[in-house]
């Protein structure tokens, strides 16, 4: 990929010099003069006025009257900058859920849209509390009316949390991989299962490939876990979160799986 | 605070982006190495640097835990995916503006929704067409002409014009266009309600459904199957119709798509209609 030498200088010049995205991202907040700025960041006069002028001179900022405005279009450069700035600190705030974990199943807009999981918490597992995630994410399911869910291996409980969200009158669908759709199915005492089937509150859908990802939606939450690129499912820690935008996030990246299926 | 400790803090809140941003070497091996794992040789091809400069880079990247090497071949870790990926988003978000400086540069953006600011990359392959002094209504006509090929228009009208209305009604009243979908602001709906002709013809029809919002609209969004088409207002409050931008590819529509999604999440700033309007449906997703 070729980058062009307009944007390269563009970013360049931006990026290099953190006072500069101070003094843009003060501005933006509120139009102002250098005086202003210096009291505002504490950065001396000169350090500001100097960088002030280069920003003008590029055309991020015009002078009206006595105060410095952000150019709408460098506003817009400073959002999409702070963007990469925010997945920047998803990747490293998140490290270990990361490093050496398989994102071949996210679809690539999840990625791109990886700081709509901002807020999440992530939960590992302790020498004394081994079932956390577990019992974090039966929890979440023990409670909703909803659940929808991308479950890549069958745990023993499974088949009695769904049991209990379908006889509260909930809905369950689920993507299970090809090898635990069968032994899930018949785990689920036959009539709830029939009758839901029937009325629509039970979809199961059986992924043809391996599945490498987990992820629970509830009513009101979400969790993700992933597998080691050694190909092992890891256990011991979820991301989970009852933020709107991780929670749209989630539900996106199951409609993607679901195509997955189709396809 | 001392000069040190302010640039410290400066440091840490920008945290990240000077590092890989500032070097040309660092982001161009990154994204060379996106596009496939590679070896030193076909890097020092790609690249036409010096080995010594490559494998600088190469252990640079290695070190923060971007890119590892496995046998002969240098990869992305699951690190260096997720943030080059957000980095060609960047890049692509910084072309999408880049193209089209003149528009972005000259408009109130206040009426893009930030969600969608930071998705502009899905416009790259917008067309920006303006208005020359030897034919004023460039922009004006090339929209109309599009118009009159969809058979399903949604469009975010923030401004009364009769000039709009009419062509409208022209296209209702022929058989290709079964369906128009119109978001306006309060003001706009009363005047609209107000014009016997636009009344009869518009909100009574059967084809149409509006939806009306209290808020004041900053932005003509106009989207179907066939195109997505964009323009906006001056600075100083005025329209414009004298520049838009007009794309045709999936990516752009499913950035418009979006609008809908996070008008649907403000339902409350909706007001209610005698008309009997129904849903802002979502037939286009599809």
């Amino acid at each position: 990929m070729y980058i062009h030498n307009d944007i390269d200088d563009d970013i360049k010049f931006l990026a290099k010099s953190e006072i500069r995205l101070k003094i843009l991202n003060e501005l933006y907040k509120k139009p102002n003069d250098v005086r202003g700025l210096v009291k505002q960041t504490d950065i001396t006069y000169s350090s500001v006025s100097s960088n002030v002028i280069k920003l003008e001179k590029n055309n991020h900022i015009k002078k009206i009257k006595n105060n410095y405005y952000v150019n709408p279009m460098t506003e817009v450069y400073l959002k999409t900058l702070m963007d990469f700035k925010n997945s920047v600190q998803m990747v490293n705030d998140y490290e270990s859920f990361w490093d050496k974990h398989d994102l071949n199943q996210l679809s690539i807009n999840s990625i791109r849209r990886i700081t709509d999981l901002k807020d999440s918490e992530l939960i590992e597992t302790t020498p004394i509390d081994i079932y956390k995630t577990h019992n974090t994410i039966k929890n979440q399911i023990s409670v909703s009316n909803c659940v929808k869910g991308v479950f890549p291996y069958l745990h023993p409980d499974y088949p009695g949390l769904i049991e209990e969200v379908l006889q509260n009158e909930g809905s369950v669908e689920l993507i299970v991989s090809k090898s635990i759709f069968k032994e899930l199915m018949l785990r689920i005492n036959d009539n709830i299962r029939k009758n839901a089937i029937k009325e629509q509150k039970l979809k199961v859908y059986r992924f043809k490939k391996d599945l490498n990802l987990y992820l629970t939606i509830c009513d009101e939450s979400m969790s993700l876990g992933l597998f080691k690129t050694d190909g092992s499912f890891d256990q011991n820690r979820i991301l989970i979160s009852d933020n709107p935008k991780s929670y749209s996030w989630a539900e996106d990246l199951f409609e993607y799986v679901k195509n997955e299926v189709r396809a | 605070m001392t000069s040190i400790e302010i640039k410290q803090g400066l440091t840490e809140e920008f945290s990240g982006i000077k590092y890989i941003l500032t070097s040309g070497m660092r982001s161009r091996l990154l994204l060379a190495i996106y596009e496939s794992p590679k070896n030193l040789e076909e890097l020092r091809t790609e690249l036409k640097k010096p080995s010594a400069t490559i494998l600088h880079g190469l252990k640079e990247l290695e070190n923060i835990n971007l890119v590892r090497k496995v046998q002969k071949s240098y990869e992305l870790t699951s690190n260096g995916f997720l943030l080059t990926v957000n980095m060609v988003k960047l890049i692509d978000n910084w072309y999408s503006l880049s193209k089209s400086k003149i528009f972005w540069n000259n408009h109130d953006l206040s009426g893009i929704p930030d969600e969608l600011l930071k998705d502009i990359y899905l416009l790259k392959d917008a067309e920006y067409i303006h208005s020359t002094t030897s034919d004023l209504s460039n922009a004006f006509n090339t929209y109309i002409n599009l118009l009159s090929t969809s058979e399903e228009l949604r469009i975010i009208m923030p401004i009364y014009s009769e000039n709009h209305l009419k062509h409208l009604i022209k296209l209702l009243n022929r058989k290709r266009l079964v369906k128009l979908e119109l978001l306006v602001s309060e003001e706009i709906y009363d005047s609209i309600k107000e014009n016997d002709l636009f009344n009869k013809k518009i909100l009574q029809n059967k084809k149409v459904q509006i939806k009306c919002v209290k808020e004041e609209l900053k932005i003509f969004l106009t989207y179907c199957k066939e195109f997505v088409s964009l323009s906006l207002f001056f600075n100083d409050g005025h329209y414009d119709d004298s520049q838009i931008l007009i794309a045709k590819d999936e990516n752009a529509l499913k950035w418009a798509l979006n609008i809908d999604r996070i008008y649907k999440e403000k339902e409350e700033n909706y007001v209610k209609l005698q008309t009997g309007s129904s849903n802002f449906n979502e037939h286009l997703e599809h």
